[in-house]
């Protein structure tokens, strides 16, 4: 999968604890090259930051839908945006889960594994709807 | 002719020429009387005399004095009608001189003074004229019966001839004589009218004038808003009379509907003379009240002038005076000065209320003229009836454009305006609705009230622009806050958790990492609190300076040696320190300064590239530090705008460059507060040169 986020911090933390449920990961630091590897590395799932700079994460996450080759590919966007204006937006631009800063690293590899179970099991809308209905994981 | 008649005619002749030599000599009517009625009567050899004249409506013969007359013959006789059957009245109507030589005579002429009783002898009655025109009679009365000679007789015409131009002269002298002091008076009431706009207290000094000049008692009453009567000043020479006045006025006061006085010049605005105040009108006013009667008796008022105080068709009060004990019975002239006193009186009270609602209509119009808060008045129809320059400027329309038309029509978005704002009544709390009004595709903030005053509503504007753009930097503010505290706190929270993991075997370099990790993020946590913290100081002023001698290059040097342990590889940090001179400053406000100015130059250059600080001095022991990047620039139009509170320039921050909005303001605070300056010039796409300066001590 990959990681996408300008703080080389949280990248850290993701791959590090993602590494230990045996999931590889993909580190981008900005939007430009989140879109890139998505496009030639055509990961699981894209974790997406949205504060970046020059190409931020919504842009992303609107250029993936746009495209035929990524459309496909699973955004949850991970950020420190809390407010339900945030949210809204992830939903409406095809996210399927919105963690917010600080979350727990220790857990996000359980999380990933259950989203893409229940995109296996094509509860993908249902994830969808769930950013702005349901809790945090 | 006998010798001792020819004697007797010589001597007389001689009398009369002294008698004539007198009244020229004589000034005053008083005068005049006094050589008539004692050197006249005796030259004439008559033993009493009397002066009688013609009223001003020329039906009564008023007694004027007597002189020899005992007290009880002369009573009832002070004035009777010039009809009246008797001698006097006959001479003055004829103008004829009567003499009648002896009792039996008069009693055949005049059976009613022989029906009376009166007993007498020889009576001469002559006439008083001037110029043809009969004024008054001179009777004369002699103790025996007298024939009267040819010659005596015209000695005792011409007496009467020279009688009558002494007394017409003098009472003309004193009719001029008073006629100058009325002028005098009306001259100097007039000027005290015209000295101040504070005419109840003018009135007060014009009621002081009226006395003893004019009259007794001067008492002067305004008209009150309900029509109440208000005593406004009572004036007389004793001031323990006046204390006398105000206590009656309290114990009895005035009935508005009373059918004489004053409230009934108030009420009719006509005035109300009376040459002499009949007893029965006293009576009336006091009734069966014993201690009143004692009271008026002492006063002793003898006759009174009531005048209107009219202007503009309105009667505002009226002006009264009183004779009592020493000023005699007032006379037409002046009940006639009276009226023209009040005349000018009500002028000038009048002009002083004009001036004053003209004053406060001005002062009304200028306090809406230059109030700050947009004032609009609508009538019950919505058509725009106030419209002041504030109004103006905050809606654009301009008042020739709004006045006079439907505010729908002046402001189309007005009814979208009000629709929230509720109307209260006059008097009662309004509180503001703050709505967005969109003009010339501006978007202002406006706080609205309304009252509505039964014909209308007046709706209070103000322009809330600024004060909501704080309120929304502020909220802006919480948002961007809570995401530069969250990212921190994400990576110290999750370093800890992830270290902590029993599961996980760290490798020796990731395990450096976070620890790493841990120490960086909660320096950058802490500095962002403190930001916030100290800009929270600087709102409320209490920073403190720690001066010293210092070397801003040095600071520069250690700013970028620590700035490089993290900022990004795509940038280069270069110092250009060259000869800077060492100024006085709190070090570290200065580092913290330029800290700020660097982390910023890191923040707005994403793409990378070098960043400079350049020390030098500028000739007068000044010192300049540049901090130039090579980053995405400032736009001309916010230059200024950077260094405002909360301000930034990308408020979404969607662009990821995160910061409190407070850096630039936190900067320029320190700077102005070390008396230095900080400034920016910027090209954007190009970079940005940040330039403090920092003066000698």
């Amino acid at each position: 999968m990959l990681v996408v986020d300008d703080e080389h911090a949280i990248r850290l933390l993701c791959r590090v604890n993602l590494a230990a449920s045996g999931i590889d990961v993909l580190e981008a630091e900005d939007g430009r090259q989140a879109l890139e590897l998505a496009r030639t590395e055509r990961p699981d799932l894209v974790l997406l930051d949205v504060m970046m700079p020059d190409v931020d994460g919504w842009t992303v996450a609107r250029e993936l839908a746009a495209d035929d080759q990524t459309r496909d590919i699973p955004v949850v966007f991970l950020t420190a945006r809390a407010e339900a204006a945030d949210k809204r937006m992830g939903e409406q631009l095809g996210g399927v889960g919105y963690l917010v800063k600080p979350f727990d690293p220790v857990s996000i590899g359980d999380y990933v594994d259950d989203v893409l179970d229940r995109i296996e099991r094509g509860e993908r809308d249902e994830l969808r709807r769930g950013i702005t209905s349901a809790g945090e994981p | 002719m006998s010798t001792a008649a020819g004697h007797d005619a010589a001597d007389r002749a001689g009398r009369l020429q002294r008698v004539a030599e007198l009244l020229a000599e004589a000034v005053t009517p008083q005068q005049v009387l006094d050589a008539i009625l004692t050197d006249g009567v005796r030259a004439a050899e008559a033993h009493a005399g009397a002066i009688g004249v013609l009223d001003e409506d020329g039906e009564t013969i008023e007694l004027l004095a007597q002189h020899g007359y005992s007290p009880e013959v002369m009573a009832g006789w002070a004035s009777f009608s010039l009809d009246a059957p008797l001698p006097m009245s006959d001479v003055v109507r004829s103008g004829e001189p009567l003499f009648i030589t002896s009792l039996a005579e008069r009693n055949r002429l005049y059976p009613a003074l022989a029906s009376q009783g009166r007993d007498g002898h020889a009576l001469v009655v002559l006439p008083l004229a001037v110029e043809g025109e009969v004024f008054g009679g001179l009777s004369l009365s002699f103790d025996r019966d007298l024939e009267f000679e040819p010659e005596r007789r015209e000695l005792k015409i011409a007496f009467a001839r020279q009688a009558a131009q002494a007394l017409a002269r003098s009472r003309l002298y004193a009719a001029e004589q008073a006629m100058r002091r009325r002028m005098t008076f009306l001259a100097e009431a007039g000027q005290l009218l015209g000295s101040s706009l504070d005419y109840n207290r003018t009135l007060r000094r014009l009621a002081q004038l009226c006395v003893p000049r004019l009259a007794d008692w001067c008492a002067i009453d305004i008209l009150g808003p309900g029509g109440e009567i208000e005593r406004l000043a009572v004036a007389h020479e004793d001031p323990e009379k006046v204390r006398w006045a105000r206590e009656l006025q309290e114990r009895y006061p005035p009935d508005r509907d009373a059918q004489r006085g004053v409230a009934n010049v108030l009420r009719t605005g006509e005035p109300e003379f009376l040459p002499t105040i009949p007893q029965e009108l006293l009576d009336e006013a006091i009734g069966d009240d014993e201690e009143l009667r004692r009271i008026v008796d002492e006063l002793g008022l003898t006759s009174s002038i009531a005048v209107p105080l009219n202007a503009r068709g309105r009667t505002l009060g009226a002006l009264s005076l009183v004779t009592a004990e020493t000023h005699p019975p007032f006379t037409k002239a002046d009940f006639d000065l009276a009226i023209e006193l009040a005349r000018r009186a009500a002028v000038a009270v009048d002009n002083a209320r004009l001036y004053r609602e003209a004053e406060r209509g001005a002062n009304a119009a200028r306090a809406l003229a230059y109030v700050a808060e947009g004032v609009v008045l609508l009538d019950g129809e919505g058509i725009v009836r106030h419209w002041n320059p504030a109004a103006a400027a905050i809606t654009g329309v301009r008042e020739e454009d709004a006045v006079g038309r439907p505010v729908s029509t002046v402001v189309p978005a007005w009814e979208a305006l009000t629709a929230h704002v509720p109307l209260v009544a006059p008097g009662a709390a309004a509180r503001p609705v703050t709505v967005p009004l969109v003009l010339d595709g501006r978007e202002h903030w406006v706080a609205v009230t309304g009252v509505d005053f039964g014909q209308g509503a007046v709706y209070a504007l103000q322009d809330v622009s600024e004060e909501h753009a704080l309120e929304k930097a502020r909220s802006d503010f919480v948002a961007t806050a809570s995401h530069e505290l969250r990212t921190p706190l994400a990576a110290v929270y999750g370093a800890v958790r992830t270290l902590r993991r029993r599961d996980l075997e760290l490798s020796e370099d990731d395990g450096e990492q976070f620890l790493e990790m841990i120490e960086s993020e909660a320096t950058r946590l802490a500095r962002i609190v403190d930001q916030i913290l100290l800009a929270g100081q600087l709102d409320a002023d209490a920073v403190e300076l720690e001066l010293a001698e210092c070397d801003p290059s040095e600071v520069a040097a250690s700013v970028i040696e620590s700035a490089g342990l993290h900022v990004p590889e795509t940038i280069s940090l270069s110092l250009d320190a060259d000869g800077a001179p060492r100024i006085s400053c709190d070090e570290h406000k200065l580092r913290q300064v330029l800290v700020n100015l660097v982390d910023n130059a890191v923040k707005y250059s994403p793409g990378g590239g070098r960043i400079e600080l350049r020390v030098r001095g500028n000739g007068n022991g000044s010192c300049v530090i540049d901090v130039v990047d090579e980053g995405l620039g400032i736009p001309p139009g916010e230059r200024e705008r950077v260094f405002e509170k909360f301000y930034r320039l990308d408020p979404g921050l969607t662009h990821g460059v995160g910061g409190s909005g407070l850096g630039l303001y936190i900067c320029r605070e320190l700077v102005e507060r070390m008396d230095g300056r900080l400034s920016v010039d910027s090209e954007p796409g190009r970079g940005s040169r940040f330039t403090l300066e920092l003066p000698a001590r």
